[in-house]
């Protein structure tokens, strides 16, 4: 059966070119990078390189990056690392109301312990309001975490303008910090650190064609974090733990990869997001496009199948081997409606009928194609079924 | 395939994905004389079933549903196995008859199958008959 992956917001391939880096160091390259003998610092060169690598992706220094298990790590390092390390001086976080579940985790477990959280609108386009963003900021604010790009919806943050924000308070002599999650916006947005004004960036490689089980920290030079796990002088000593040295490997060459063919990779998935979303949108009725149709990721749409729910179209394409994805794939084996179509103001009905299709850059146009005709006549059946649709009755002749 | 040993598995079977794809009996009748449509209260998965009962028998059985999978397929499998029952042999069908009908289903979905017998149930009552209740 033909297979097509859509689903890149969740996990990316790895490219052949990372596997191929990162091969001898699951072999013969195998040396710990806190060895002091050859076979460790021939591990540790790899990690330095690697070190550059990501800070180049970002346009950040390399000693401004701490390697983690991955996005979710990293987010908790940012938040609550740096909520321990300040919170003499206030608790409270400001967070937008869509952000992924690793930060949404850390900061209700925060909440728990006392912290006060504002959670900001986003409203039916999916993008946050500076004058919320603004007007949220107390004399006990301390962290303001917005992530760059929504992983369910694509929709892209004013996150330089959050930056300005920032930076106009503490030039008022406020002591306050900003996060972003670009796990999903890293390899598709051209991102500069400085030009962003944030102090902490989430990043990982899986997203990006590289290896699962790694990510990064970006931790601007002089914010000082509390490191969530100890034991180890590795990462100057804000991670400890010996370092995943083929997984850093190839984090390295995949950012590499990423920004080197950035512009290439996103004319491609561009043109293949908006022929699938012309096809589908003149092919099926009753549809709706969530998040704001300009200000999104390149290679991604969400669309609301009126009626029917979102698992049951899942399966019925992963039968006919289309893989999408309902929600955030972290969250799809719940039974709840999507959080952040929810938070577009969208009915329940509209935001268990979501789904999310991300391209990649090894689909082609007959893969578009493809799935739009599985697509209209998966969503056909399920309506047929459906005692929402209005067309629902179906008479069978007397026996 | 033992699809209730972990919480975590979100695999189907075959049977079950054969419900899905060649879904049995949608639809509704229209000269049904029983009809009831039940909606789970956590979830709001809704299925609505319509049959034609003549001389305490099932002759046809319809279904229509809205939500998770197991709930499109627990309809499925109900309406096919209900056709030709007696009222007695229908209303003594359990949650297990039907979760053995689609080939196993994990825990936490089998309310889609006690929404089917529910929903069973509701109808049968709805077509006047007295009944025991079936029972796992």
């Amino acid at each position: 059966m033909r297979r097509i992956y859509l689903d890149h917001s969740a996990t990316t391939p790895l490219d052949g070119r990372v596997l191929a880096a990162m091969l001898p160091f699951l072999n013969e390259k195998f040396g710990n990078a806190s060895s002091v003998h050859s076979f460790g610092q021939e591990a540790r060169a790899a990690v330095d390189k690697t070190r550059r690598q990501v800070a180049s992706l970002i346009k950040a220094r390399a000693n401004e990056i701490v390697f983690t298990s991955g996005g979710t790590e990293a987010n908790n390092l940012a938040i609550r690392g740096l909520g321990e390390a300040h919170h003499n001086q206030g608790k409270h976080i400001i967070v937008s109301a869509i952000e992924h579940p690793s930060v949404r985790g850390v900061i209700d477990s925060l909440e728990k312990q006392g912290w006060e959280i504002t959670r900001l609108p986003v409203y039916d386009d999916g993008l946050v309001r500076l004058a919320d963003v603004g007007g949220a900021i107390r004399p006990d604010t301390i962290l303001i975490s917005v992530m760059m790009a929504n992983n369910e919806i694509g929709t892209i943050q004013p996150v330089t303008e959050i930056g300005e924000i920032v930076r106009e308070e503490r030039k008022h002599g406020r002591r306050l910090w900003f996060h972003t999650d670009a796990v999903q916006s890293a390899g598709r947005l051209a991102i500069d650190v400085d030009g962003l004004g944030c102090d902490l960036l989430t990043l990982s490689a899986h997203k990006i064609y590289g290896p699962k089980g790694t990510g990064a920290l970006y931790i601007r030079r002089g914010t000082k974090i509390s490191p969530q796990q100890v034991g180890g002088h590795q990462e100057r000593e804000r991670r400890a733990g010996t370092e995943s040295v083929a997984n850093i490997v190839g984090f390295g060459v995949a950012a590499e990869l990423a920004r080197a063919e950035m512009d290439e990779r996103n004319e491609h998935v561009r043109r293949l997001r908006d022929r699938f979303e012309r096809e589908a949108a003149a092919r099926i009725d009753d549809i709706v496009f969530n998040g704001d149709r300009d200000c999104r990721l390149p290679h991604l749409a969400n669309i609301s199948f009126r009626f029917i729910e979102g698992e049951g179209l899942l399966i019925h394409l992963d039968m006919q081997g289309v893989a999408v994805s309902t929600g955030s794939a972290c969250s799809s084996g719940t039974l709840e409606p999507s959080p952040v179509i929810r938070a577009l103001g969208r009915d329940e009905e509209r935001a268990r009928g979501a789904i999310r299709f991300s391209f990649g850059k090894d689909n082609n146009e007959d893969d578009v194609d493809y799935t739009v005709q599985v697509l209209s006549r998966a969503v056909k059946s399920l309506r047929e079924l459906s005692p929402l649709t209005r067309e629902t009755t179906v008479s069978v002749p007397s026996a | 395939m033992d699809l209730t040993s972990s919480p975590n598995n979100l695999s189907y079977s075959e049977l079950f994905k054969d419900h899905l794809a060649n879904p049995r009996n949608g639809g509704e009748l229209s000269d049904a004389n029983a009809v009831a449509e039940e909606t789970n209260p956590v979830c709001g998965d809704r299925l609505r079933l319509s049959l034609r009962i003549n001389h305490g028998k099932i002759e046809t059985a319809r279904f229509l549903a809205y939500g998770c999978p197991p709930t499109l397929v627990c309809g499925s499998a109900l309406a096919e196995m209900i056709e030709g029952r007696t009222l007695v042999d229908a209303m003594n069908l359990t949650r297990s008859d039907i979760i053995s009908a689609i080939g196993g289903l994990q825990s936490r979905k089998q309310h889609a199958a006690l929404l089917a017998i529910e929903t069973l149930q509701a109808a049968i009552r709805a077509s006047g008959g007295e009944f025991e209740l079936g029972r796992d």
